[in-house]
């Protein structure tokens, strides 16, 4: 899952930054509205925490030209604003959801974590997919209730794949998904990722579907 | 009448001034007329000394011999005309001659004053006039003229002498009609004067109420349509009202702004002390926790204060409902949100204010609901309006709905919002003039109302 942080605060970026990257997401971060407008527009994001009051241009702005671009990702914003009046404005350029400061920090994860899920089309906070099992509240994946070690790109994956279960993912989607823009994007070790991942949840949970990519699907005989 | 009361001091000013002049008006038509009366009395005595003067005649012996008078009143004793003959010795003293009197006088004389012989001197054969008593103590009024006879050794003068009472008793009478009738006018004017008083200065009493409205947010700023006189007043007034409302909002901006600044570092703070425990993160976590509720608690002043210069304005009640319903229908997808309001409908006050407290409301109900939540806003008198709100979750017990009421009380820790929801509602209302009761559900979970003002 990759997320875009839209925030002129230094303290509070590193904050956000750090615990995003602690519960598995990968961040991009934009210190202004012009930057944001590029990033939101040009890569494809699972969600966008987005603040208003942005240096060069604000974040309703910025908010709603994404949308009228045709911008999909859920937003929300976070903002020190918190009438309902400046409320009903995000909402009406296009946001999803509306925390205001100070928050805490436990109550944003929960709330990306909606929205993310939703965005999907998901309505358990669980993802399960047969004997396989992931909370995104605990980072946590099981196998037939037996926890399992992930590291954090396996934990990205793995997240990743199970939220779009059933459906083939190419490669160049999930780099898109898994790394932050900063990383070095290689799609041959995705490759490599989806080896690992196999040894730990099973060989034949993750299909590959060749010259298209990778599909996730429950064991045969497993309840979907 | 108090010191400063316009109106009395108006029609006390001229009350006062058409006193003294209607006064200076009536003694002055008294004395003319007291001259008009005694010029036309002594041309008649006048007349009588002329034709005395040329009537008399001096004998062979030096005797004077007065004429005949014809006047009846002449011949009747006391009858109050008197005609005398005298001689000026050189004694300086009047001599009446023998005989030469009208037989009215009888055996009385006309009394002279004591210098009469010098007054004669300085009028010079003139006719002179004095007060004198007579017989009856009648008063009169006396002419005196000094004339030389051809054959008379010494000055000869006439006297004619005639009662003035009846002069007197016009005059008095003149004077008494007049006083009256002065003072019906000055009465009548003193009447015309305060209803003028009253009436003209109706538009600046008008001023004072409208500011009285003003005050109390009946309404923004003073009618244009007064005379021309206190246009100003009421201009000047209104422009310091604008100016008044502008200092207002910029220190709402200000102070909104300030609060919204510091909101950011409170974060950082209190995320920083969150992520690593400790005595110091404890104080910092606590003391930012305060930082917080004043900030917020300023926020909601600078709202208060901004209320009081504001008022007329109307606000769609549905308008309002259909764009939180949109934006909470994003915030929590799953579940039913129906709303109900009377396009018509409309809440008396700013939009942001019932903004406020609508989306309080509805978002707490949408927090604690299993799957429905309903609102209904229906007019329930001419100026009066209620916004129902209900959920089908646990709704509260009956001392815990007292509590949620009060400032910064939590219902649910483990929900997530700050806490000041229902307080912050209650709050507006009441500043509205409005009230939030707390009751239960015919759904099973919280039923809020909210009573506001309906613009009409």
């Amino acid at each position: 899952m990759r997320i875009l942080l839209v925030e002129d605060d230094p303290d509070i970026a590193r904050q956000l930054k750090g615990a995003l990257a602690d519960a598995g997401y990968a961040v991009d971060h934009a210190p202004d509205g012009e930057e944001a407008q590029f990033l939101g527009e040009t890569e494809p994001y699972d969600a966008v925490v987005l603040d208003l009051g942005l240096p060069k241009v604000d974040g309703v702005s910025v908010l709603e030209r994404w949308r009228r671009e045709g911008m999909a990702s859920p937003v929300l914003i976070l903002t020190a604003r918190g009438a309902w009046s400046e409320k009903v404005a995000g909402f009406d350029a296009g946001a999803d959801d509306y925390l205001t400061k100070p928050f805490h920090t436990e109550e944003l994860l929960a709330r990306l974590r909606a929205l993310v899920r939703r965005a999907t089309g998901h309505s358990q906070p669980t993802l399960a997919c047969g004997g396989l099992r992931l909370d995104p509240r605990a980072a946590r994946a099981t196998v037939n209730g037996e926890p399992v070690r992930l590291t954090s790109l396996e934990y990205r994956l793995l997240h990743y794949v199970m939220m779009h279960q059933g459906r083939v993912i190419g490669r160049t989607e999930l780099v898109e998904h898994l790394y932050d823009q900063d990383f070095d994007r290689d799609s041959n070790t995705i490759e490599v990722f989806v080896g690992r991942l196999r040894k730990k949840i099973g060989p034949d949970r993750i299909e590959t579907v060749r010259g298209l990519g990778y599909r996730l699907t429950p064991l045969p005989g497993e309840p979907a | 009448m108090t010191r400063y009361s316009l109106v009395g001091r108006l029609i006390l000013l001229a009350a006062a001034w058409s006193a003294v002049l209607l006064f200076a008006t009536g003694v002055g038509l008294s004395m003319v007329f007291h001259r008009a009366a005694l010029d036309e009395f002594e041309a008649g005595l006048l007349e009588d000394i002329d034709s005395l003067y040329s009537g008399s005649q001096v004998g062979a012996d030096a005797q004077l011999f007065a004429p005949a008078i014809t006047d009846a009143r002449a011949t009747r004793a006391y009858s109050g005309k008197y005609w005398q003959l005298s001689e000026l010795r050189p004694d300086g003293k009047l001599h009446p001659l023998n005989d030469q009197r009208s037989r009215s006088l009888f055996d009385q004389e006309i009394s002279s004053p004591p210098d009469v012989a010098k007054e004669l001197a300085r009028q010079k054969g003139h006719i002179f006039f004095y007060p004198a008593a007579g017989p009856l103590h009648q008063k009169l009024w006396v002419g005196v003229r000094e004339a030389k006879l051809e054959g008379y050794p010494r000055p000869v003068v006439f006297m004619v002498a005639q009662d003035r009472s009846h002069i007197d008793t016009d005059v008095r009478r003149f004077a008494f009609v007049t006083a009256a009738a002065l003072l019906v006018l000055l009465v009548g004017l003193v009447l015309a004067i305060i209803l003028q008083v009253r009436f003209g200065l109706r538009p600046l009493f008008g001023v004072g109420r409208e500011i009285g409205e003003v005050r109390v947010g009946k309404r923004t700023r003073l009618s244009s349509n007064y005379p021309s006189e206190i246009e100003p007043l009421a201009h000047q007034v209104n422009a310091l009202l604008d100016h008044n409302q502008e200092v207002v909002e910029r220190q709402r901006t200000h102070v909104g702004n300030l609060a919204h600044a510091l909101k950011t570092p409170i974060s950082v703070m209190l995320a920083e002390a969150r992520s690593t425990p400790g005595p110091l993160a404890e104080v910092v976590e606590r003391q930012a926790g305060l930082m917080q509720g004043q900030v917020e608690h300023h926020l909601r002043r600078a709202r208060a204060a901004a209320r009081l210069t504001n008022s007329g304005e109307r606000t769609s009640v549905a308008e309002v409902l259909d764009e939180l319903a949109h934006a909470l229908g994003r915030v929590f997808p799953d579940g039913v949100l129906d709303w109900d309001a009377d396009d018509e409908l409309s809440f008396s006050g700013e939009r942001q204010d019932l903004q406020e407290m609508a989306g309080n409301l509805i978002e707490n109900a949408c927090k604690y609901r299993k799957r429905r939540v309903k609102v209904t806003a229906e007019a329930t008198g001419p100026l009066r309006l209620r916004l129902t709100v209900e959920d089908d979750g646990p709704g509260l017990a009956e001392d815990a709905r007292e509590a949620a009421l009060k400032r910064g009380q939590r219902m649910d820790e483990t929900m997530p919002g700050s806490g000041l929801g229902l307080a912050i509602v209650a709050e507006l209302a009441a500043a509205y003039g409005g009230a939030l009761a707390l009751g239960e559900s015919r759904m099973g979970g919280l039923k809020v109302d909210l009573e506001l003002p309906r613009a009409g």
